[in-house]
């Protein structure tokens, strides 16, 4: 439930930040010059902030944007709640409920940490200057479209099976999925820091609604990097490349691009059978179009499409702004101590269950 | 919310949106219902798994270190237990990196600052450890603010 209200406080809180991206938008969508690169291709070279209110997908009847009045209210209410969490509470307060604090979620019934910490986005995003309630376009309902049956039993079998296969855990206790707890490596890639939770590395490169959404691109006529904030992820583009054979699989896949005019097309394939991205399978592919559209702000577009999970593709897009923040180092093994503490606590319910199972 | 949350929750997060959203729809503005499309957020770890409901602790004391590592930095605070004892409990909060961007440095939380956490200790009792529910002043000021924006360029000031 904490969790959700950050989220919730986030969608809030980034009202007022929208409508200056949409001034912002409409200004650098007056004429710029695309600076260039000595072999002649757009510079796409920054650090960019993902961090956006827009959901990926919207709710069933609303259209695709907003008017910044719409936006602004949206925004502001988000600030308060917001300026909420972050306000004072009593210094002589009683420990929290025995039993947990009703927190759902990612949170399971012990909360997280104050909205301090957070740093989940402040603004809708502005695509062609229109404010954005979706970054899923295609479907034009804004939704991704519901899995095919098949994928479905698949994600149930899954659910039942240990989490190694999913980047992140969202378990609400220790009684989810017997095996789960075993040991470290039926543990989420995230929480193992291997790969960022949610999809921030991606492909597809989404906003995270949490925190740590920098990224950053380096280009070379034969490579570009993405170095991904959150468990510094980083991908390297090998420009005009065949795929690696299907034999080789990656965590982010393995991505090859090329220049189709002005824009970055970024194809991946070769994903490892635990990479799912919303359940898809290995079989995944996302194609990517990076496109300077003003001096501060690229426009990333992707197609994702996996028959064995979706019946169609499907499509996103979002300005990527860029910030002027550092990317700070990600030195996530180093105080991992939650992994320690989450297996030591697995061992602590089998002495008692073994205990409990004794004594009858 | 607290409420509406718990009444939901052994329902499928699809399920709970479609509730939210027709209660809503009928309600409220399109705005309003945008507003309610929380994403489901990730964590970086389970922190049900790693904390123990039913152990609530309460910790008063001081800073004497803390370990700035993305994405959980820990807090370690010395206190007094009740039987007069002094312990050095650790706290586990969120990213550094947020709070970097809003200029909060090592330097600004000197060792040795008296400070309130509420929260859970880890399921593993044996280890003096929690996570940082709240961390606040001795008079319940919240140590580290939220800030809408994140000081990049297109941000509002």
């Amino acid at each position: 439930m904490r969790v959700q209200a950050f989220v919730l406080t986030a969608l809030l809180s980034v009202a007022s930040g929208v409508f200056a991206q949409t001034q912002n938008a409409k200004a650098t969508s007056k004429a710029f010059t695309v600076q260039r690169m000595p072999d002649g291709h757009p510079d796409l070279q920054g650090t960019y902030d993902l961090a956006t209110l827009t959901p990926v997908e919207r709710p069933s009847g609303v259209g695709p944007s907003m008017t910044p009045d719409e936006a602004r209210k949206l925004e502001a209410a988000n600030a308060k709640r917001r300026a909420q969490g972050d306000a004072k509470i009593a210094g002589d307060r009683p420990a929290p409920p025995k039993g947990g604090d009703g927190s759902v979620g990612a949170a399971g019934n012990v909360g997280g940490y104050n909205y301090g910490w957070l740093d989940p986005g402040s603004t809708y995003n502005v695509v062609d200057g229109q404010i954005r309630t979706s970054l899923v376009v295609d479907p034009p309902d804004g939704r991704v479209p519901p899995p095919t049956p098949e994928a479905r039993k698949r994600m149930a079998a899954m659910r039942a099976r240990p989490t190694s296969d999913a980047t992140e855990s969202n378990d609400p206790g220790l009684d989810r999925t017997p095996g789960a707890y075993d040991d470290p490596e039926s543990r989420p890639l995230g929480e193992r820091c291997l790969i960022g939770f949610g999809s921030t590395s991606g492909p597809p490169m989404l906003p995270d609604y949490f925190y740590n959404n920098l990224h950053k691109i380096v280009q070379t006529p034969d490579s570009v990097m993405i170095l991904t904030e959150m468990v510094h992820d980083v991908r390297i583009v090998r420009m005009n490349a065949e795929h690696l054979p299907t034999t080789i699989r990656k965590w982010l896949g393995d991505s090859v691009g090329h220049w189709d005019g002005d824009t970055l097309v970024v194809d991946t394939t070769n994903f490892t059978n635990k990479t799912r991205f919303r359940g898809s399978t290995e079989d995944l592919h996302v194609v990517e179009r990076f496109t300077r559209v003003g001096p501060q702000t690229l426009l990333y577009k992707f197609t994702i499409e996996d028959p064995a999970t979706w019946a169609r593709p499907w499509t996103g897009e979002m300005a990527w702004n860029a910030t002027n923040g550092l990317i700070y180092e990600y030195a996530c093994h180093e105080a991992n101590y939650a992994l320690g503490d989450i297996l030591r606590g697995a061992r602590e319910r089998d002495r008692e269950q073994a205990a409990a199972k004794a004594g009858k | 919310m607290r409420e509406i949350e718990n009444k939901q929750r052994r329902k499928p997060v699809s399920e709970r949106t479609h509730m939210k959203m027709k209660f809503f729809a009928s309600v409220f503005s399109t705005a309003a219902a945008l507003f309610l499309a929380a994403p489901p957020v990730a964590a970086h770890h389970a922190f049900g798994a790693e904390f123990d409901s039913n152990k609530p602790v309460l910790l008063k004391g001081k800073l004497v270190k803390v370990e700035w590592v993305n994405p959980h930095s820990w807090l370690h605070i010395e206190i007094t237990n009740a039987a007069g004892e002094k312990e050095v409990w650790m706290v586990e909060g969120g990213s550094p990196n947020s709070l970097l961007r809003r200029g909060v440095t090592k330097d600004s939380l000197k060792l040795g600052t008296e400070v309130v956490v509420d929260g859970y200790q880890t399921r593993d009792h044996s280890m003096l450890r929690a996570n940082g529910r709240n961390i606040t002043l001795k008079d319940g000021t919240k140590l580290f603010l939220g800030s809408a924006g994140t000081g990049a360029p297109d941000d509002p000031k």
